[in-house]
């Protein structure tokens, strides 16, 4: 048996199978795409925030949008060389286009790793301010290290355990792990602060399954776990044999009536019941001993002054620390969203900033506005030397956007740093800082100051990843989606490359067929990137 | 020319052959043989609907009896920890019913329909219909199965899990589905996230599947087997293929930002300021769509609807012209209806979210798409009815279920015109009324088409007929108990019912007053009138289920020891798969295969039998004349 126009093509349609096929996964993959760009222009239409515009660095996107065009070229003449029967040519093009896919990447990855590394937290009066967390560090202005050796980021909630009362059925075993640890290094121990008694069997003596004063374990909770959930399904049983006889007999004393008239009178007579029942255990409790500081992410825990939540129900009794989040270089402070609530509820721009968290606890920001509203009435004049004036003779005819007027984004805050505080800055930094981002290193403090941020004050904060907004949400999701595609596309690619000779000799039409289809895909790939770079880059 | 159609038991032998040179596992397991990859899927596909029906039967335990105990006859296949876990004294509660509608859904649509009629069906029919050796890709198809498979899997395993299985409805619709499950440490551990993961798996398989049989169906056609020659059936299976390969990826879209909105905690579908029970205030950056949810779900969800209907309605417009012993009526309009129809459900997604609030011209624009494409499909019912017209009918058993068909998806139909109006919506949207609609178009309506296709295509796959008395049994009460189950929710709807109590309304009655005829509680005395009917429709349900055991009876007893086919040809049908030997090989034809004529060539008065099979060469020149010119009328 063999299938047919895989090599040559069916004479009515035109077409090899391979053709029709990767035409038809195109169109299809033009719907995945479209279905994200269309998610794109919602999400941005609808945006309840200020959108964040031309907040890539453009140079690297520009070079990847040439690679990515260039590589589609060569992929084309990659083909064309098999079809004159050049493997050597082949060669060289298909390894200048798999060359491109890797370079593309690499600027990808520089992209994602410089905005997985830049924090931004939005306060409770909308301010949002940006830069790169710190790490701890003691008095003597060395890091601390966890006990791992390792420096620890100052975003964690600090909580100093007294007692821990864990959710025998849901308690999650690394985070127990985590907490045995820290209490091993601190030289604290973990222990049960009662005995633990229950009936394990019908009608049997009350037991002790753990004594007061053991140590915690993963041993100790998994067992009294088991305990649990066999009293639980023992109990259930039982009560649900008792809840069948009850209805039963309701039935059987009143056959006139429905069902939903009789189930307010029919209960499970529980005194009778509980003789027979097993213990259910839902929570243990520990206590830590010294009291043991434990650090915790955010996002894991609910934090209270006196005791905190887990996600997994732990609760931890004991003190909150102070746990503020510590920007070591601010690098933008934004006030557009501030403003945009401010005008909703009629309060002037300049009155909300001034009344700000920020404006009021941190000296370097009011000095850094005053420079920055002194530069825009700069701005603004030459804007309007520049274009004139509306026909009433007042307005301007150009004004500063929304953002220019109110955000300091750290091409300013560099900007300012060179003005103010005569920071020198290389050529040579400066064409870094185009694809990595602010040079802290180069620019140093006074550019890129200290700044701490109680807890309390702080409404939603994340790294710049999906979770911090909807722009950088569908930002991750479609360029993500189209980097999964060039080294899927690569991979084939380079198959063809490095795998492809026996097939060549052998069959160089089907091979080249292959190549065709494969660079078919290829294009493809391209022109996302072309619908991708405006957008995320330069809208 | 049709020494083919005799003598079955050579085929037999060269069948041997095959399976001497086959290992097991290549041969049944990882085949790459589209019969058997469709009987793999047909075989699943059937697995999963059994369990779909099960957790239907629980659902309807619960809103017949909300206070009585499951009954041991269906509990006994929980373990006890898993009913301590999931059951209140033994009673469905809330939560698992929410589970188990969200899961009964899901499996029924995308695990259960769509791979018996698409896979199934379109993988084993579809090649040998069009006289093709394989489909263009048999690897992939192997492959599409296998991710089928894994997703079905995946989205299953969740029962067993910590969160259980998804429970936000198998629309799923954030930001509900978004933070379900929150409580879950490990999110790729929640039920909520495998099914996200099940869905991009079935994805992925019905695009492999998609892209497999439109490439097969244009290019692997036999000779002489123009578009105008091709059965009913295939056309379905090539507009269905781009229904999936089109509808599908926006939900997957939708799919992986989900996904993103629950392990990477981002807000596509989360809008500002979301507070819940469980979490307060939600810790989320906000600014997302719930909305935008809806548009890219039911961008595939209304397509679907069709990619579920348009396998069963071509396995029925196969059976009625074999059965009737005439052309199937309006065989172009049909065709042409059918390309209608797959444009026009593209465009008539948002009748499912007239109450979100989208607008006056959304919702006019999309009720008066939605008002057109009746018409397609009115046409092809009507010629499936008109095609019985005159007809010498033989009630055999596909014939039976096809009949059937007709009336009952009729009901399904109609009962969907008045939700195409966004004032009726007002009323009825979200109540029984809307259930009884689908699932009449789907329960008795698209199933039954299918079992008409497995008692039709049955003698081709094993060379044996399934039972006569056995599938009575099972005909009539399906039929009685499919109306039992679907009519009385069109009542209820219309009282109110909301289609997610749980209790089925037991909420809503006011039971200290209930004995009086005019309690001043007005909800709860329309409650009290239609509760009753709950009862009515879980027997229906029962009994339903108790009927589909000849079934199961009959499909493996037939396997063994049903009557043995007394050629390749056994209903005398016309269409190409009939012309392969019984069952038939790797490589399907033992002739090359040419085609002549049009596929439902029935009664032709030049013709001494009542059936002109399109393979066989015209005879006489009389014959070869008339072939010409139907060939010139079908251009």
């Amino acid at each position: 048996m063999e299938i047919p126009y895989i090599v040559n093509a069916r004479k009515d349609t035109g077409l090899i199978n391979s053709k029709i096929a990767i035409w038809l996964f195109l169109a299809s993959e033009v719907m995945l795409f479209a279905g994200f760009f269309s998610a794109y222009v919602y999400l941005r239409m609808g945006a309840d925030y200020p959108w964040p515009e031309r907040t890539l660095p453009v140079l690297p996107g520009l070079i990847n949008t040439f690679i990515l065009i260039a590589s589609s070229v060569t992929v084309v003449f990659a083909w064309v060389a098999l079809k004159l029967g050049n493997w050597r040519q082949f060669q060289i093009y298909m390894g200048i286009t798999v060359a491109c896919a890797a370079i593309f990447m690499v600027f990808k990855g520089i992209e994602y790793n410089v905005k997985f590394h830049h924090q931004a937290a939005r306060l409770h009066d909308y301010t949002v301010v940006e830069g790169h967390l710190g790490y701890q560090k003691d008095d003597k202005e060395e890091y601390v290290l966890d006990r791992n050796g390792k420096k620890i980021e100052e975003n964690r909630i600090r909580v100093v355990a007294e007692k821990l009362t864990f959710s025998v059925k849901r308690f999650h075993a690394p985070w127990v792990n985590e907490m045995l640890s820290e209490a091993e290094h601190a030289k604290s121990s973990i222990r049960l602060i009662a005995d633990i008694k229950a009936i394990i069997s019908e009608g049997g003596e009350e037991e002790t399954i753990a004594k007061a004063g053991e140590v915690l374990s993963i041993e100790l909770l998994e067992k009294i776990k088991q305990v649990q959930l066999d009293a639980l399904a023992h109990n259930s049983a039982l009560r649900t044999d008792a809840l069948r006889m009850e209805w039963k007999e309701a039935k059987l004393a009143n056959p006139s009536k429905r069902g939903w008239q009789l189930s307010s009178d029919v209960n499970i007579d529980m005194a009778a019941l509980s003789p027979r029942l097993l213990t259910e255990i839902s929570t243990v409790e520990f206590t830590v001993d010294p009291p043991t500081r434990l650090l915790f992410k955010p996002r894991d825990i609910k934090e209270g002054a006196a005791s905190s939540t887990l996600r997994d129900a732990t609760v931890i009794t004991g003190a909150m620390e102070a746990s503020p989040m510590v920007f070591h270089n601010l690098d933008a402070i934004d006030f557009q969203w501030l403003v945009m609530k401010a005008k909703e509820k009629g309060i002037s721009p300049e009155s909300a900033i001034a009344n700000s968290w920020l404006m009021k606890n941190s000296k370097f920001v009011r000095e850094a506005w005053t420079w920055h509203i002194a530069r825009n009435e700069n701005r603004q004049a030459q804007l309007t030397k520049g274009y004139g004036l509306k026909e009433d003779g007042k307005t301007p005819k150009r004004t500063l956007t929304h953002k220019e007027l109110y955000r300091l984004g750290w091409k300013d805050l560099g900007e300012m740093g060179v003005e103010m505080q005569q920071v020198k800055i290389g050529g040579l930094d400066k064409i870094k800082e185009e694809f990595m981002g602010p040079n802290y290193k180069a620019r140093g403090d006074k550019t890129f100051p200290h700044l701490s941020v109680p807890r309390e004050e702080i409404r939603h904060a994340a790294k710049f990843t999906p979770a911090w907004n909807t722009y950088y949400a569908i930002y991750f999701t479609i360029t993500g989606l189209h980097g999964l595609h060039v080294v899927g596309g690569a991979l084939v690619l380079l198959y063809y490359l490095v795998l492809g000779r026996k097939m060549f000799l052998s069959n160089p039409e089907w091979f080249a067929n292959r190549v065709e289809v494969g660079g078919l895909f290829w294009h493809f790939v391209d022109l996302v990137w072309i619908f991708a770079f405006p957008i995320f880059y330069l809208m | 020319m049709s020494a083919h159609a005799a003598a079955p038991s050579g085929h037999d032998h060269s069948h041997d052959d095959h399976h001497h040179e086959i290992p097991f596992w290549k041969k049944y397991i990882f085949s790459t043989d589209h019969k058997m990859i469709g009987m793999q899927y047909g075989i699943t596909a059937m697995l999963f609907l059994a369990f779909g029906f099960y957790l239907m039967m629980v659902m309807r335990w619960s809103i017949a009896y909300p206070h009585q105990a499951l009954p041991e006859w269906m509990s006994w296949i929980f373990t006890d920890s898993w009913k301590a876990r999931w059951l209140q004294d033994g009673k469905v509660t809330g939560e698992t019913y929410n589970m188990f509608g969200a899961m009964h859904g899901t499996i029924m649509v995308f695990l259960g329909i769509v791979p018996l009629g698409f896979g199934a069906f379109g993988n084993y029919v579809t090649p040998l219909q069009i006289g093709a050796v394989d489909m263009a890709f048999p690897k992939l198809n192997m492959v599409s199965y296998w991710v089928y498979l894994a997703g079905g899997l995946i989205m299953c395993a969740s029962f067993f899990m910590e969160s259980g299985a998804a429970k936000s409805g198998w629309t799923n619709y954030s930001p509900l589905a978004g933070f379900a499950d929150g409580q879950i440490v490990n999110q790729w551990l929640a039920g909520q996230t495998q099914w996200l993961l099940g869905l991009i798996c079935l994805i992925t398989s019905s695009l492999l599947g998609s892209v497999n049989f439109i490439t097969t169906i244009i290019n692997l056609r036999a000779r002489g087997m123009t578009w105008m020659r091709l059965p009913f059936f295939v056309w379905a299976m090539l507009v269905t293929g781009f229904l999936l390969l089109l509808a599908f990826p926006p939900l997957e879209a939708a799919g992986i930002m989900q996904l993103m909105d629950r392990v990477g905690h981002s807000s596509f579908f989360m809008p500002s300021g979301l507070f819940t029970k469980s979490e307060g205030l939600a810790d989320l950056s906000g600014g997302g769509s719930p909305l935008l949810f809806q548009h890219l779900f039911w961008f595939l969800g209304h397509p679907e609807v069709y990619v579920l209907l348009l396998p069963a309605i071509a396995c029925v417009a196969e059976i009625i012209p074999v059965n009737t012993r005439k052309p199937l009526w309006g065989y172009k309009s049909m065709v042409y209806s059918l390309l209608i129809l797959g444009f026009l459900s593209f465009i008539v997604w948002a009748h499912h979210m007239y109450m979100t609030g989208m607008g006056a011209a959304v919702s006019t624009f999309f009720q008066t798409t939605t008002v057109l494409i009746s018409i397609p499909s009115v046409i092809i019912i009507t010629a499936l009815l008109i095609s019985l017209w005159g007809g010498s009918i033989r009630f055999t058993p596909p014939m039976l279920w096809a009949c059937a068909f007709i009336p009952m998806f009729g009901i399904g139909g109609l009962t969907g015109l008045p939700l195409a109006f966004n004032l009726v919506g007002l009323h009825l949207h979200d109540t029984y009324y809307v259930i009884g609609h689908f699932h009449y178009v789907v329960a008795p309506g698209i199933l039954f088409g299918l079992f008409a296709g497995v008692y039709h295509w049955y003698p081709k796959i094993t060379g044996r007929y399934m039972s006569g008395f056995l599938s009575h049994v099972h005909f009539w009460p399906s039929l009685v108990c499919m109306n039992i189950i679907f009519f009385p929710m069109l009542t209820q709807g219309m009282a109110g019912f909301h289609r997610r109590w749980y209790n089925g309304g037991d909420a809503y009655l006011d039971k200290a007053t209930a004995a009086t005829a005019d309690g001043a509680n007005v909800f709860a005395n329309t409650v009290a009138q239609n509760i009753d009917l709950n009862i009515v429709m879980s027997y229906g349900a029962w009994i339903l289920a108790v009927a589909q055991i000849p079934f199961i009876i009959n499909l493996f007893l037939a396997w063994k020891f049903g009557k043995k086919v007394s050629s390749d040809n056994p209903w005398d049908a016309t269409t190409l798969e009939w012309a392969t030997p019984t069952p038939p090989g790797h490589g399907n034809f033992t002739f090359d295969v040419a085609v002549y004529r049009g596929p439902y060539e029935y009664s032709r008065p030049d013709c001494d039998k009542d059936y002109y099979p399109q393979w066989e060469a015209p005879k006489n020149k009389t014959q070869a004349s008339a072939y010409e010119s139907t060939d010139k009328g079908h251009h």
